[in-house]
């Protein structure tokens, strides 16, 4: 009878060798992750109550702050003075949530490292610095704000850029949310309300809702005609009523069912400045898909584009799609069909043309700081890649400058300054267009290159075009700041 | 061993409780106070009266049992005070009461030898199956013994006599008794059992009359787990009831088809109850439902990660995160904060304890006090397993407590009672 006793006994002792295993792989192994985990109630106590850094804006305006709290001086509380007005950039730092945003791409600098753990201890010993860090936006908040009235009420975004340096001056999705909200008692109950919106107040539309372009695609295929010495600024297109798309009895008409010029002749100046579809279509057919397809991955589409908090990318489909479906082409070439971007796309887009053809790399932060005011790191420009030849962007940034001077954009002019612009009014098959309007100013030194969106025609609906929706609201923002910096 | 090393191990196990609440003390900012005294007098009666009372009544007991689950107490003690200082005065109420029968068992049975536990074994097991059965009692009748559901397992009776309201856990009692009632009848019928003259086909099985306690027991622990909703204490019964056939006859084919109907049982089980599936999904993933089903099991995970190496020390982690961490995840606490190194040396220590149970069972030369060591160091071995398991998801949870360390009067009182009737056997195997 021993032996069967033995037996289980030693079952038993198997069982608890796989015991002592199992713990060992809880606390040492996978203990790490557990530790850091951002559901453990260990770190999200840990992290509430403690000091953060500031986020500011270039012009130093407080937009995330710590505050000793009244009652207990031991604990800050974080808050965001601008709420709404930077709600998808700075994100929040949420005891229920954990971090979003920027909040949570610089956690480890905004956060305070004092959490008296044997490490830190050590590093002050040594001469470490664990008070917060704080971090400086490029955007200009006085920008932020008109960017953020000009579009009111309406569902959209506003994207606009330093173009010779990529900085972000504005950046801006509308329906928004206040961000304190998720600190409250209340953030749960909150968090439930927002997600039930179906405006998706959470959804940052500047970067992470793709949208058909438009029009204002014309200004890559107009670059990829030029580049590739098929069209010129005086190249002349026959300019009919419709273009009929080979192999089926769609055919592709200009905005107004009207012809473009004289009915006879159109030259690509003319039909640029007057956006017409039958003569991109049939440029869209002359280029091939290859030509386009290579044309926008130059301009950024395809592409995962660094930035400091994620984006969507914008898509060009593969040309192999458009092998048996040339109709697909012609409407791709007009920025319709399946052409998506983002707005930061499209306001790179405008960038690349004001630079010379060159994009830069967007960027948001400028630098981080000590509690000194020091400077821990500082952002350089940085080259992301050449989109179009000096030479294209110039005859390019003629083209636009004439949309803006006497074409779909005339109502983004500004008085005594030199906009380009190109308008984009984007069919969706279903309800309003989404209507565009990208550009740059001053024509001669563009110190601004922006992209407007706004969605399903905003308040204007099935009437909107992006030059009479987008091109004002690009308008009052290009206004501001030209006035202030030339 | 002498007992008077036995002695010191029991006062150091006291002094180890004290000094553990006086360090939480300390880690809340409150200073040393009376609950320091109390816990060490409280240990120190508690322990000191059981080893008394072996010396007394079973002078040749083994001095490796009390000791082993005098640390285990102490260690389970100071993490319940650390997490509910209510619930530990309760306890150390417990202690007393829980040594005081463990005692009684000794004065009891100290001239008559363990003897009469194999004699009435009918009484046994229908006392087994009555209390079984005793939360089955409606909850709103007259008499004032009453059945109670609990965290959705009907696993309670309450006694309520005027200002007296006492809750009890029958289960845990019914398992030494089961335990009894099988040594017993399996000591006698071990070698009929074994015979297997029954042919099926090619295999040749037992009498079928024979087969009837392996019904019972499989009927039994079925009506624990369909009516009580109690994957635990039915497994538990389950297992010490083919643990104990397996041991009484070396046939394997009782564990090859108690592992059948176990499995065929956790199957439909499965399918028929959507608690069992949601028990089941948390343990696979418990963060694909964060928040609900894998809320408990997740937080367990955190605080063992948490404990790291050497654990945050007594006070300092956050082990009150843990839903039922007095009870069923008081090895949570234990993991968070003494890390690793605690978390071995408790799972090394049960090792120990179910070690000596085992040592004392071989070492018999009477069937019936070798089954029934065998099947109660098998009973505290395999609860400690799941129970640890569980909340270590090694295996999916079942609820049931940790021996010794656990907050609860009835596991308490269990297990001091299997302390006493294996210090019992061991004594009566020297003489």
């Amino acid at each position: 009878m021993n032996q069967p006793i033995r037996r289980l006994a030693a079952a038993l002792f198997v069982a608890f060798a796989l015991l002592i295993l199992d713990v060992t792989y809880l606390q040492v192994v996978a203990g790490p992750r557990y530790r850091a985990d951002d559901r453990n109630p260990r770190v999200v106590a840990s992290r509430t109550g403690k000091e953060r850094g500031l986020i500011l804006s270039a012009d130093e305006q407080v937009l995330a702050q710590s505050n000793a709290d009244p009652n207990n001086l031991q604990r800050f509380n974080r808050s965001y003075p601008e709420a709404e007005l930077y709600a998808h950039l700075v994100g929040f730092s949420s005891v229920n949530f954990g971090d979003d945003g920027l909040e949570l791409v610089y956690a480890d600098d905004l956060r305070s490292k004092r959490d008296l753990t044997l490490s830190d201890l050590l590093s002050a010993l040594l001469g470490g610095d664990l008070r917060p860090k704080s971090i400086q936006l490029t955007i200009n908040h006085g920008l932020q704000q008109i960017a953020y009235e000009a579009l009111g009420n309406q569902r959209g975004s506003v994207v606009a850029f330093r173009p010779d340096t990529g900085e972000v001056l504005a950046m801006v999705s509308r329906p928004s949310f206040d961000p304190n909200v998720f600190l409250g008692s209340q953030a749960i109950a909150a968090r439930e309300d927002l997600l039930a919106d179906p405006d998706e107040p959470l959804a940052n539309r500047s970067t992470n809702r793709t949208y058909p372009p438009g029009s204002t695609f014309k200004v890559i295929v107009t670059g990829a005609a030029i580049e590739s010495g098929i069209a010129g600024s005086d190249t002349l297109f026959p300019d009919s009523l419709e273009l009929e798309l080979p192999g089926t009895i769609e055919v592709i008409q200009n905005f107004d069912r009207q012809v473009c010029g004289n009915g006879t002749e159109v030259n690509l100046q003319t039909a640029f400045r007057r956006s017409c579809n039958t003569v991109f279509g049939l440029l869209g057919l002359q280029l091939g898909a290859e030509a386009l397809a290579l044309e926008a991955e130059a301009f950024g589409f395809n592409l995962d584009t660094p930035f400091e908090i994620p984006v969507l990318n914008s898509v060009f489909p593969q040309p192999a799609d458009f092998s048996s479906d040339l109709p697909a082409l012609a409407q791709s070439a007009i920025g319709q069909r399946d052409v998506r971007a983002t707005p930061l796309e499209m306001a790179l887009v405008a960038a690349a043309i004001a630079n010379d053809g060159i994009i830069m790399e967007p960027m948001m932060v400028s630098r981080i700081f000590d509690a000194d005011g020091e400077a821990v790191s500082e952002a350089e420009p940085e080259l992301l890649q050449r989109a179009v030849s000096p030479s294209t962007a110039a005859i390019i940034s003629d083209l636009m400058e004439r949309v803006v001077a006497s074409g779909t954009g005339t109502r983004a002019t500004v008085p005594n300054v030199r906009v380009a612009g190109k308008t984009g009014t984007a069919e969706t098959g279903v309800g309003p267009p989404h209507v565009w309007f990208i550009g740059f100013a001053p024509v001669e030194q563009p110190t601004i290159a922006l992209a407007v969106l706004v969605e399903s025609g905003g308040e204007a609906g099935e009437n909107a075009t992006g030059g009479s929706v987008a091109a004002p609201i690009a308008q009052e923002i290009l206004a501001y700041w030209v006035q202030r910096n030339g | 061993m002498t007992r008077s090393a036995e002695a010191a191990l029991l006062l150091g196990a006291a002094t180890i409780a004290a000094f553990g609440v006086a360090l939480v003390n300390l880690a809340r900012g409150d200073g040393i106070d009376a609950q320091v005294a109390l816990t060490f007098v409280v240990m120190a009666a508690s322990f000191g009266g059981f080893h008394i009372a072996v010396r007394q009544w079973s002078p040749d007991a083994s001095p490796y049992l009390l000791p082993l689950a005098a640390i285990l107490t102490a260690i389970g003690f100071v993490e319940v005070y650390r997490l509910n200082r209510a619930l530990a005065s309760l306890q150390r109420w417990w202690l007393l009461i829980a040594t005081l029968l463990a005692v009684s068992l000794l004065l009891a049975v100290r001239r008559s030898g363990l003897a009469p536990l194999r004699r009435y074994r009918y009484v046994f097991l229908l006392a087994g199956l009555l209390l079984l059965l005793l939360p089955l009692l409606p909850a709103d009748w007259a008499f004032p013994l009453r059945g109670f559901e609990q965290n959705g397992s009907r696993l309670w009776i309450r006694l309520e006599a005027g200002p007296l309201r006492l809750q009890f856990q029958p289960g845990e009692i019914a398992k030494l008794v089961l335990a009894t009632f099988l040594a017993s009848y399996l000591s006698e019928r071990q070698a009929v059992l074994a015979a297997q003259t029954q042919p099926l086909g090619r295999y040749r099985l037992p009498e079928l009359r024979q087969l009837a306690p392996l019904v019972i027991a499989w009927a039994a622990s079925f009506v624990v787990l369909v009516y009580q909703r109690d994957l635990g204490a039915s497994l538990l019964l389950f297992s010490l009831f083919i643990a104990m056939l397996y041991a009484a006859t070396g046939r394997p084919v009782y564990l090859a088809t108690g592992g059948f109907l176990f499995g065929a049982g956790a199957v439909a089980t499965w399918m028929v109850f959507p608690h069992v599936q949601r028990r089941v999904s948390a343990w696979l993933d418990p963060f694909a439902d964060f928040l609900d089903t894998g809320y408990q099991v997740a937080q367990s995970l955190f605080a063992f990660g948490s404990g790291s190496l050497s654990g945050s020390g007594l006070g300092l982690g956050s082990p009150d995160r843990i839903p039922n961490a007095p009870t069923d995840f008081i090895f949570a606490a234990v993991g968070e904060e003494l890390g690793l190194a605690g978390s071995v040396a408790v799972i090394a220590t049960y090792g120990l304890l179910v070690a000596v149970g085992f040592g004392i069972s071989l070492r018999s030369r009477d069937t019936f006090r070798k089954l029934l060591a065998g099947g109660l160091s098998f009973v505290l071995g395999l609860q400690t397993f799941l129970i640890i398991g569980g909340v270590t998801r090694l295996l999916p949870l079942t609820g049931i407590t940790l021996p010794f360390m656990s907050y609860g009067g009835s596991s308490l009182l269990a297990n001091f009672l299997l302390l006493a009737l294996l210090a019992r056997v061991s004594h009566e195997e020297r003489t």
